[in-house]
This record gives structure tokens, C-alpha cells and sequence, in this order.
């Protein structure tokens, strides 16, 4: 069994360096070449704990693969993932998987499949303490009131023995969000966990969540589409596209300056609820594609308004340009000049 | 300004087993010439229900049980069939929600556009509507050449194009556009948004986008209406609508909305969920989550009245923007 870990509040939770998550791909029905989609390419960042990183990009720029990858609902395909100062990139021992899915958890964007139908709530959120065999069944109860009560299904005991489909789609995220902090995880996942929400049960699952973060201490890995939502929720932001992390900072500060040309671009096309705004976006072309066995070059190039020639040669890498804002463009990459 | 249409305390609901869904329950509003109007709501308000109902293209359950839908000056409610189906596309058109995923995958794009417009316009030769359905695609910014794809060969962005070109196929005088660009990007979204608006305004067309996105409606819309459960509950320009709402739900939606620009102010929630709408009661829908009710609420509907020039309400104590705001965080 794992030692006691001591670590305090400015530690850090979970370290990424090199993460890569391809998929085979065939080509055409009788192709033998093997191709790779390369969801995740190389991807390193950190997070401490009570901090709340923000993973934000277009459709199928990898940031579910990110995600499930982190948490090993998918193997990497290479990298090295440290948590609380271990290594889990393997986590070849039962004990050690065990350890390892008794402290992270993920939280899915459908409440409506996410939840096994035919189970309780009592059921689907005191899981994770049967599968790592923990207490009482009183203890279970308990602590499944406690958690409920918390994300706000009141009371608790009218709840317990209901079945999915018998509640909203509000109360279902709750209960999704409760059985993943049912444990006291010290990460967690979540996958664009209020974008099925509707506007006013949105708002509520968000600041629930902003407070079980701080109160509960967890480093949280937020992923999702709304740059506004990102605002709100996290500390940090990084920015993805075609599985390549372009952009990473603080939040306010990705917000108010982007640096990198495709951050800027998906910055200035978020509408502005404020009918007085006039909002200029930046006009890029083309649109997102897969990154199947991607040249070695920028993979914003063929949209870039300021592609050079170096970019068409060469993949920029992640570099710290300003004080932890850190960019992949060659327009900021100093020794390229 | 010349009105186009003017729905006027119109009536839809559904029949159900356990009694009648009011999903639009006495709704009004006039559209006039050339103008964007917003229809904004949570899930479920009835805001499909409402241009459904304009579309007279209703559910089987679906039942009119009063009101009147005036289209430059004809009530449609009191037209045939016949005369209803000249209307549709030619009239008024309409971008279903999720269109997009309704093309049929077995069929080249450009020919079912032109389906369209050969059985709405029968005089109307192949040749010509190949030629229009070329012109709509360089207007909705597509390559002509993409006709002959399936699609399957179509992007998400480039098949909401396609819906659009098809909406505007029959030269409508209105366009219902029914959450457009919902499943799109956020790049794509903003191309497509303002597509629609640079063609709205060249062929002084009226239109009315309706979406859960109150940024998205702040952009497209000059006139903005909002809807819970089933009721219109406050109307007007949308700078009044987004700076002095006056209706507490607009109040806690304009304020529960996250926005990247400007200050990062407290988000505000509002309490509790939208109503069931089977037997819904007569008294304010908004009663049970809202800060202010009081007896009187709980008893009657608060009338539908202009309470400004050209500002509709529904309630019974409206109050300004602030005081409210600091009600919601207090409750
Ligand atoms: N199990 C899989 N097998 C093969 N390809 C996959 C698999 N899962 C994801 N992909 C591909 O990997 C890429 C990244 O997908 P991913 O789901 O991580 O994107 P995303 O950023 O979460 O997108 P969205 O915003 O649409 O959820 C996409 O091209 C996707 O099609
Ligand atoms: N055929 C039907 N029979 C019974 N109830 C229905 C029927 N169609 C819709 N409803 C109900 O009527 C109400 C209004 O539905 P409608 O589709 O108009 O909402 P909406 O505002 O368009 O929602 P969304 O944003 O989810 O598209 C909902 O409560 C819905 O469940
Ligand atoms: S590296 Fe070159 S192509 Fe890539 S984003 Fe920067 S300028 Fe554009
Ligand atoms: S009528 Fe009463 S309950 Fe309804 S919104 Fe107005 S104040 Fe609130
Ligand atoms: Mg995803
Ligand atoms: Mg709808």
C-alpha cells in the first residue's frame, strides 16, 4: 500500500510531461498502411492542488481523449503522468489501480447516459466506496446522504432510492457530481459537465461546483467548449488544437491578451451578451480537421493569417514567453529570428 | 415601421393522457418589415411550439385553442390547407432545430434544395432551380461545385449553410431560424451568424432566431422576446431587454450568464427549476423561484401589458435592475 503522502497546499497534484494518445486509423478499407490519428500530441502541464485548469478548444481537438487518458480510461500511447509524486502512467498493479481510481474521478457531460438506468441513486453514488470495499453499509448510507445533501438534492433520504429517469437533468448532474466527490477525490475530471444544462440549472451546477472545489480542496481538470464558462471556472487555461496544446496561462490573462493566433481567433468569436458590444472578430479560413499522421509543421498553418516559412518546416513548441503564459507560435519564439 | 406578422394571444397546446401541456399559452408579439427578433428561453418553454404554430405545421396532439396569426394581414389560422401550403416556404420559412442532421444522407445535397423548390414553385424548370440553388449556395458562402456531394461530405458548418440556402430558396418574407447554429463551434457559429445577417439585411428580410443563448440573441436581434414556461413574459428592443429588464426571470437570466467581456461580475442563480407544463395553473409561473411574489401572484396571471412604448411585461411588480440583482444574491 502507498505511504502516507505529505504534501501541502502549493503541491503539485498532477504532472503531464509528453502525454500522446494516438488511435490506428485505417486509410481505405484494404489499406495495410497503419495510420495514427494523434489525438493528444505531446501534451505537459501541471496542476496543484485547489487549482482549476481549464482545457478549452473546437470539436475533436482531443480534450475528452486528454482527459480519459488522465484518469486511465485510456492507456497513453507515451508520456509520463506523475500523481501525489507517484508514477501512474502504467498503473500495472491492482493495488496500485485501486490506489490510483480511489482518488480521481470523471464527470460526464450527459447526465442522461452517464448514469446507469436501472440502478438507485443510493447505488450510483456509493459505488466508488464499494469498489474500493470501504466502510459499512451504514457508513455508505451515510456518507451517500451527507454528499447528496451537499450538491444540493434535498432531502437527501426522498432521493435515495429513485431511479435515474425520475429526475431532472439538473438533479441528475448532481448526482453524477456527487458520486465522483463521494470519495473525496483529490482530481477530477470533468467533461463539459453543465453544457447539456439548461441557462438557470447551468449557472447553479457551476457555482456548486466552484464551491465544492475551493471547500473540498481538489485539483479539477475542466474541459470545455465555452470560453465564458472557462472564465468562470478555472485558474488556469490551456487552449487545444488538433491534440497539440498551443496556449496555456492564467485565466484572466489568456482572456485579456491571447497570444497565440488561434486563441485569438476563437476569443473574438464568442458572442458578447451585450447587445451594445461591437464585437470584431478575426475572420480565419478553412475549418478544423483530424491530425492523421500530421507533418512536422504547425498544425494551425494551413489557417494561420501570419504563417511563415519556418512554420511549414517546423513544429513550434510550448515556450514560456511572458511570466508562466505559455505559447506555440513561432511569432514568439525569439531564437527563431 | 410596417408590421408582417402579428401573432395575437395565441393558444397552442398539446393533448395529452394526463391533460393539455400549455406550451404557448396566449402569446403576442408583431414582427415588422426587415426586422431580427430573438425568441429566448430555457428548454422546454415553448419556443419550437410557437413557430410551429406560425408554421401551422403542428403536432397531432397539437391543439389551436385560440388566437390569431396574422401574415400581412391574413390570418393563417383561417386558412385552407392548401392556401397554408403557399405560404410555407414562399412566406414564411423555417431552419428546424438540428436541421442539419435531417438532410437526407442518400440524397446529393444541391437536388434536395431544388426538390424544394420545384414542389413549392411547380412552374419552375430543373434548369432554373439548379441555377438558383447555385446562386443561394455563393450567397450562404458555399462553392456551387458542392451541389453534387452528399452529406457525408459536408462539414457541420457547411450543412447548416446548406439548410439556410434552403430556407431562403423560395424567397421567403420571413425566415424562423430554430437554434441555427446550437451544435457548431464557436468559430463557425459566429461565420454563420453573421452569413444570416448580412442576407437578412441585403434582402430586407424579417426574421426571428430562436436559442437558448442569450450572447448569441444579443447579437443578431434588435427586438428580443422572452419566454418561461409557456408565456411571453416581457418584450422590447433588445438594449432595454439586456440594460433595463424589467421582468424578474429576464433580471436572474441577463445576470446568470457568464460573458468574456467586460468585468468578471457574480454570477446569479436562480433558484430552483422551470415548471411542468401539463395543467399548468393560473397564477404566475415564475411564482415559485421568484424573489418578489407576493399573494397576488400565487392567485391571478399577471397580464401581458405595454408597460413603456414598445415594452411588454408580464408581471405584476416589476422593479429595476439593481435592486433585483441584490435580491437574487440575498435569496
Ligand atoms: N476511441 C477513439 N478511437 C478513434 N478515434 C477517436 C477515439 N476517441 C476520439 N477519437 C478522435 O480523436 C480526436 C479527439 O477527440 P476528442 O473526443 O478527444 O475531442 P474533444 O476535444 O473532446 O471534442 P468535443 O468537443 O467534440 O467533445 C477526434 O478526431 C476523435 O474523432
Ligand atoms: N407533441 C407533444 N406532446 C406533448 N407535449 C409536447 C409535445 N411537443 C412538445 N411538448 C412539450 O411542450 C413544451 C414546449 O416544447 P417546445 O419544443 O416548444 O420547447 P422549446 O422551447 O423549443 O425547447 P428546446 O429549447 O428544448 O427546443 C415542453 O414542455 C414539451 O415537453
Ligand atoms: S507557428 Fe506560424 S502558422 Fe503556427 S500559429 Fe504561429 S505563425 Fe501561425
Ligand atoms: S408576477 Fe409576481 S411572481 Fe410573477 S414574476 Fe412578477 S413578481 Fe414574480
Ligand atoms: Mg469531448
Ligand atoms: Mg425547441
Amino acid at each position: 500500500m502507498p505511504e502516507v503522502e505529505m504534501v501541502d497546499a502549493t503541491d503539485v497534484v498532477l504532472k503531464v510531461e509528453n502525454l500522446k494518445k494516438f488511435f490506428p486509423v485505417r486509410k481505405g478499407v484494404f489499406s495495410r498502411v497503419r495510420s495514427f490519428l494523434h489525438a493528444v500530441d505531446d501534451v505537459s502541464f501541471e496542476i496543484k492542488r485547489g487549482e482549476v485548469l481549464a482545457l478549452v478548444g473546437e470539436s475533436g481537438c482531443g480534450k475528452t481523449t486528454t482527459g480519459k487518458t488522465l484518469v486511465r480510461l485510456h492507456s497513453p500511447t507515451d508520456g509520463k503522468i506523475t500523481f501525489l509524486n507517484r508514477d501512474v502512467t502504467h498503473l500495472r498493479s491492482a493495488v496500485d489501480r485501486k490506489w490510483f481510481h480511489g482518488k480521481s474521478q470523471m464527470i460526464f457531460q450527459d447526465p442522461f447516459e452517464s448514469l446507469n438506468p436501472r440502478k438507485t441513486i443510493f447505488d450510483i453514488v456509493s459505488e466508488p466506496m464499494n469498489i474500493q470495499s470501504e466502510g459499512s453499509l451504514k457508513y455508505r448510507e451515510e456518507k451517500t446522504m451527507e454528499i447528496l445533501k451537499r450538491v444540493g438534492i434535498s432531502p437527501p433520504n426522498a432521493f435515495l432510492w429513485r431511479y435515474p429517469h425520475e429526475l431532472s437533468g439538473g438533479q441528475r448532474q448532481r448526482v453524477a457530481i456527487a458520486r465522483a466527490l463521494v470519495m473525496n477525490p483529490e482530481f477530477v475530471v470533468a467533461d463539459e459537465p453543465t453544457s447539456m444544462l439548461d441557462v438557470s440549472i447551468r449557472t447553479q451546477v457551476m457555482k456548486l461546483m466552484m464551491n465544492l472545489i475551493s471547500d473540498m480542496h481538489m485539483s479539477f481538470l475542466y474541459i470545455t467548449h465555452d470560453l465564458a464558462v472557462a472564465r468562470y471556472m478555472s485558474d488556469y487555461i490551456s487552449v487545444m488544437y488538433l491534440g497539440k496544446m498551443v496556449e496555456y496561462g492564467e485565466t484572466e490573462e489568456v482572456i485579456q491578451n491571447p497570444l497565440h493566433p488561434y486563441t485569438k481567433a476563437l476569443i473574438s468569436a464568442v458572442p458578447v451578451p451585450d447587445p451594445e458590444f461591437k464585437r470584431k472578430s478575426i475572420q480565419i479560413k478553412g475549418g478544423i480537421g483530424k491530425a492523421i499522421d500530421p507533418l512536422p509543421r504547425c498544425r494551425f498553418y494551413d489557417r494561420c493569417p501570419f504563417a511563415m516559412d519556418v512554420c511549414a518546416k517546423e513544429e513550434p513548441s510550448l515556450v514560456d514567453v511572458d511570466d508562466g503564459h505559455k505559447v506555440a507560435c513561432f511569432l514568439y519564439d525569439k531564437k527563431e529570428e | 415601421m410596417k408590421p408582417i406578422l402579428e401573432v395575437k394571444n395565441l393558444k397552442m397546446y398539446y393533448n395529452t393522457r394526463s391533460g393539455y401541456v400549455k406550451a404557448a399559452d396566449d402569446v403576442s408579439f408583431v414582427l415588422n418589415e426587415g426586422e431580427a427578433m430573438g425568441l429566448v428561453g430555457e428548454s422546454g418553454c415553448g419556443k419550437t411550439t410557437t413557430s410551429m404554430a406560425i408554421m401551422r405545421l403542428l403536432a397531432e396532439n397539437a391543439e389551436i385553442i385560440s388566437g390569431h396569426i396574422y401574415f400581412k394581414g391574413k390570418d393563417l389560422l383561417k386558412l385552407s390547407e392548401e392556401e397554408m401550403n403557399k405560404v410555407r416556404w414562399a412566406g414564411i420559412s423555417m431552419i428546424f432545430q438540428a436541421a442539419m442532421n435531417s438532410l437526407n444522407p442518400v440524397y446529393r445535397v444541391g437536388d434536395q434544395i431544388i426538390e424544394a423548390i420545384v414542389t413549392h414553385e411547380p412552374n419552375v424548370t430543373f434548369e432554373e432551380a439548379r441555377e438558383r440553388v447555385a446562386s443561394l449556395y455563393k450567397l450562404v458562402g458555399l462553392d456551387p461545385k458542392r451541389m453534387d456531394n452528399y452529406p457525408h461530405e459536408y462539414s457541420g458548418g457547411m450543412k447548416q449553410r446548406a439548410v439556410i440556402a434552403m430556407s431562403l430558396s423560395c424567397n421567403p418574407d420571413i425566415i424562423i431560424a430554430d437554434e441555427p447554429t446550437t451544435a457548431l463551434d464557436v468559430i463557425v457559429q459566429d461565420m454563420i451568424l453573421k452569413e444570416m445577417s448580412r442576407i437578412q439585411k441585403k434582402l430586407n428580410m424579417s426574421m426571428i432566431y430562436i436559442s437558448h443563448d442569450i450572447a448569441v440573441i444579443a447579437e443578431v436581434a434588435e427586438k428580443i422576446g422572452i419566454m418561461y414556461a409557456g408565456k411571453l413574459v416581457e418584450l422590447s428592443d433588445s438594449v432595454t431587454i439586456f440594460k433595463k429588464p424589467a421582468h424578474p426571470y429576464t433580471v436572474g437570466l441577463m445576470s446568470s450568464f457568464p460573458s468574456i467581456k467586460g468585468e468578471k461580475k457574480e454570477l446569479v442563480t436562480i433558484p430552483g427549476e422551470p415548471p411542468n407544463l401539463l395543467n399548468a395553473p393560473d397564477s404566475c409561473r415564475f411564482a415559485p423561484r421568484c424573489p418578489f411574489a407576493t399573494k397576488e401572484c400565487w392567485e391571478k396571471e399577471p397580464p401581458y401589458e405595454e408597460i413603456e412604448p414598445n415594452h411588454f411585461l408580464a408581471c405584476f411588480h416589476p422593479q429595476n435592475l439593481r435592486k433585483q440583482v441584490s435580491e437574487y444574491a440575498r435569496g
